[in-house]
């Protein structure tokens, strides 16, 4: 739904020679100055500087859903904090790897990608930055999904076969488009 | 094969162009009936198609009329002429298929040795050409020249700027608009959008929007007309590519669709917001995905031509 739906800026600052480029932090710049500008709130505090070796004080920030395969790229993101390095690890999220500027990004294997859809044909990478309440996810009925098992007595007058299956009543919404953008991405 | 497995069925009158039947749920086979040409005796015609798991998708048997009476002949049918199973939640591009040449004009034409499943309407993508503004970006195709060439249907609000030779690919995307995106409204990319009172925007994917609905507009400093930028505009549509905005754009900075000394930028946008004069969320994004059949168009392909009455049988449990 963010992928068909969600405005997008494309990757600019990168050396890779594609459009988009690789991810910078010129990039993540433009996507916070954009969310700023457009009143979204942050959904983390700050992570306050603690006298530890190594560690950076933590913005507060958006947050930026990406896939596990830009995590080499972001790591060499200027101003980039892995999670390790943060003043107090307790506060990163399991999924996160780390933090740019007013961003923290969350990895997922099954993180948004658009294939062969950069200028050199190349995979794209959707990060959704997102600011609170973005977006929502709305239960219908009370619960957002049933995983259904019926006996084979149940399912038929003859009981020889049984049902399995699923159902969801979710329904993604976009709640204000300009609290989250797509920040397309190729590798370097 | 059972033919008590029937999971659903139907009729259509051919329009002679592709169709997308959208199925309650997924199949493992599929018997196409054209009646018009099975009571017939129109030569090489044909009225019988069948399709199952296993058998090439765009392809499938044809059983038709050799001569101009009742004989009949069975032939296979010949690649992307016969019929696709779609999942388009799981759509993903084509084979990059070669691009010998492009050229320098507001629609330009892709020459190619191999249009595929290209048709009017369906939507392509090229990368790695000399264009290097219109290089990864989805436009629709309108003009497809057989195993020749195929051009860009929505017009740039100038030529890329150059000639493209022989560099670079395109791929196939989607049949349509329909099965282009899991969810609508959806976001398109802007090739023009003129000076003119209200102005009005070319999408260089046919939009799919209906009057009424509420959309904003991005436009990115490279592509001028930042006064529109971040605009919320309420839509008129005109034709499939384009829809007036309700706003005088003719004192503005002419909008310009980037030239290749722009690489990289962002496209200028319409973002649906999911609102419409109707009420709050009405329309927003909604998922479209569905499992269908396509059925290809022509004197021997399921689809049949102009006003040919088509019935359809299919089914599950197919063994392979």
């Amino acid at each position: 739904m963010l992928a068909a739906t969600a405005g997008f800026i494309n990757c600019v600052g990168g050396v890779n020679g594609d459009n988009p480029t690789e991810i910078t932090r010129a990039d993540v710049d433009t996507v916070v100055r954009t969310l700023l500008n457009n009143n979204a709130y942050t959904i983390m505090d700050n992570i306050e500087g603690e006298d530890k070796f190594g560690t950076a004080p933590v913005r507060d920030a958006y947050f930026a859903l990406a896939s596990t395969q830009l995590t080499g790229n972001l790591d060499n993101v200027a101003g980039f904090i892995h999670k390790n390095n943060y003043p107090s690890p307790m506060n990163a999220l399991r999924s996160e790897w780390g933090s740019i500027g007013n961003l923290r990004f969350l990895v997922s294997s099954i993180g948004s990608m658009t294939p062969v859809s950069s200028a050199l044909g190349a995979d794209v990478y959707n990060i959704f930055c997102v600011g609170m309440e973005a977006y929502a996810a709305i239960e219908q009925d009370g619960y957002s999904a049933q995983f259904i098992y019926r006996p084979a007595i149940y399912d038929g007058p003859l009981a020889l076969n049984a049902s399995v299956g699923y159902k969801f009543a979710e329904v993604p919404r976009i709640t204000n488009d300009l609290w989250v953008i797509n920040l397309r991405a190729s590798l370097n | 094969m059972a033919d008590n497995t029937i999971v659903q069925s139907g009729t259509f009158i051919s329009d002679g162009a592709a169709r997308t039947l959208v199925l309650r749920s997924d199949i493992d086979w599929i018997q196409v009936f054209n009646e018009t040409e099975a009571t017939a005796t129109n030569i090489n015609r044909g009225y019988k198609y069948f399709w199952r798991r296993g058998l090439a998708n765009g392809g499938g048997f044809v059983e038709y009329h050799p001569a101009a009476d009742h004989t009949a002949a069975i032939n296979v049918l010949a690649a992307n002429t016969g019929i696709s199973l779609i999942d388009s939640s799981t759509m993903v591009p084509g084979a990059a298929v070669a691009v010998t040449a492009g050229t320098n004009a507001t629609q330009p034409v892709y020459s190619t040795a191999a249009t595929g499943l290209l048709a009017a309407g369906a939507i392509a993508r090229v990368v790695n050409t000399a264009h290097t503004n219109v290089n990864g970006l989805d436009f629709t195709v309108d003009t497809v020249v057989a195993n020749t060439s195929f051009r860009l249907a929505n017009a740039l609000q100038q030529a890329p700027g150059l000639i493209a030779g022989a560099n670079g690919f395109y791929r196939f995307i989607a049949p349509d608009i329909d099965t282009y995106k899991l969810f609508y409204p959806s976001k398109r990319v802007i090739g023009n959008i003129t000076a003119a009172n209200p102005g009005v925007v070319t999408t260089l994917v046919d939009h799919g929007l209906t009057t009424g609905q509420r959309v904003r507009l991005s436009v990115p400093g490279v592509c001028g007309m930042v006064q529109l930028d971040g605009r919320e505009v309420n839509v008129t549509v005109l034709s499939a590519s384009t829809f007036s905005i309700g706003v005088d754009t003719t004192a503005m900075t002419a909008f310009a669709f980037p030239l290749p000394a722009s690489v990289p930028f962002t496209p200028a946008e319409m973002i649906p917001v999911g609102t419409r004069a109707g009420g709050p969320l009405a329309d927003a994004t909604i998922n479209q995905g569905f499992i269908g059949v396509r059925l290809a168009a022509g004197v021997l392909s399921p689809a049949g031509s102009n006003n040919d009455v088509i019935s359809w049988i299919a089914g599950k449990s197919f063994n392979l």
